[in-house]
């Protein structure tokens, strides 16, 4: 299903993709669409570039520049890889979530369960206030 | 100096930064694939699969303009990658450590080390075949001239390290030593408000370096840039001998905006 908003200065794509419909978990889905709700919320805010939710079966993208879509979801997908690594090396337990800071701009990756979500932001956006938005 | 002896540099410098953080439990430099300098904690392996794991998000971080720092929130602790000058800082903090008290050190303590390092020698550093080998002694008084340099800052030179005669031997004065201090509240009736009290193990290493020159006065610089310059004496008694501290009263912690803990540069003015 794609789905065109419009906001002020940049369009939004959003995208969700739903592999299994038939009878997926009740409880995960509930995750997944609370986090998306807030996610969505979340995007509106000054500095926030766009989100990226994801688990086994289901994904939402909302990215103000829909052209970045596959370079912000290799980074991501790359971090939650080398944070695993990480947490393995140093016995960190596991991640919560990963910060990363870039010269233009910065991403915050979170894990909730199996959903995992990657904000992207500009440089001097509050990702702790994103943060405990998003995991309080 | 050569580069064995900037690598062990860095080492006492990670050595000293894990002293003051106990929540610190590996630390380590890298540039490109290279370890330069690591803590005793951490092995050759794991610091060359942290640098794998982190290259890999580098190469996909054009999105966000090239890779900054990294930061990895574990359930137990984190991990930080951050750029420190030309070099790459890996910092392992339990869950409990302070996270901008870490982070305040490292980017003051790891630049200034480096600054100093480039400023004794500028042209001997090559990044490119720097080892983590301990160099051994050599009879080449620059090594501890070197190591003396970086614990100034680490503000743990006992004095007696310090009687060497560089003074003497140069005609003309060293630049004055920039000593990072942490800042202690200095109050009561007697106090007058426009004199600082620093480390007695610092102001005695100034004693050495300068000799019979006149220092009466100290710029203090905080980590948000404001500077002031005023009086100063040495901190009395010798249970805060070596601790790094300097003492400030209200008045002038109000003027430099900065409170007790907070890290403060302090330079000595020489007449």
């Amino acid at each position: 299903m794609v789905k065109k908003k419009k906001s002020t200065h940049e369009t939004a794509t959003t995208a969700v993709i739903d592999h299994e419909t038939a009878a997926p978990a009740v409880e995960e889905d509930q995750t997944f669409t609370s986090l998306r709700t807030n996610l969505a919320e979340i995007n509106k805010c000054k500095g926030v570039l766009g989100y990226i939710l994801r688990n086994a079966t289901s994904a939402t993208i909302d990215l103000k520049d829909p052209t970045k879509l596959v370079e912000y979801a290799t980074l991501s997908s790359q971090a939650l890889d080398s944070g695993k690594e990480i947490s393995e090396l140093f016995d960190i337990g596991d991640i919560e979530n990963i910060l990363i800071q870039g010269k233009d701009s910065k991403a915050l990756c979170i894990t909730m369960g199996e959903n995992k979500a990657s904000i992207f932001m500009e440089k001097d956006a509050d990702h702790t206030d994103i943060l405990r938005r998003v995991s309080p | 100096m050569n580069n064995e002896e900037y690598a062990f540099a860095l080492k006492n410098t990670l050595n000293e930064i894990k002293n003051i953080c106990p929540d610190l439990s590996h630390a380590f430099f890298f540039k490109d694939e290279k370890i330069i300098a690591k803590d005793e904690n951490t092995d050759e392996k794991t610091a060359n699969s942290t640098v794998t794991a982190f290259n890999a998000i580098t190469e996909r971080a054009n999105a966000i303009g090239g890779l900054e720092s990294v930061t990895f929130h574990g359930t137990n602790g984190r991990v930080n990658i951050a750029c420190i000058n030309d070099l790459y800082l890996t910092t392992v903090t339990s869950k409990e450590a302070d996270e901008k008290y870490v982070n305040t050190l490292t980017r003051v303590l790891v630049p200034t080390v480096l600054k100093l390092l480039e400023k004794i020698h500028p042209a001997s550093i090559d990044h490119d075949t720097l080892t983590t080998e301990k160099p051994e002694p050599t009879e080449d008084n620059n090594a501890d001239e070197i190591i003396e340099d970086a614990e100034v800052c680490e503000k743990e030179l006992p004095m007696e390290e310090t009687d060497a005669t560089e003074p003497e031997s140069e005609p003309l004065l060293p630049e004055p030593p920039v000593n990072q201090l942490i800042v202690e509240n200095l109050s009561g009736l007697l106090v007058p408000s426009d004199t600082v009290r620093i480390d007695s193990a610092v102001t005695a290493q100034w004693k050495d370096l300068y000799g019979d020159k006149k220092i009466g006065e100290v710029d203090v610089e905080t980590l948000n840039g404001k500077t002031t310059r005023c009086k100063f004496k040495p901190i009395k008694g010798s249970k805060h001998k070596g601790k790094g501290i300097i003492q400030i009263p209200e008045k002038i912690q109000l003027t430099l905006q900065t409170k007790k803990g907070e890290l403060a540069m302090v330079k000595p003015v020489v007449k």
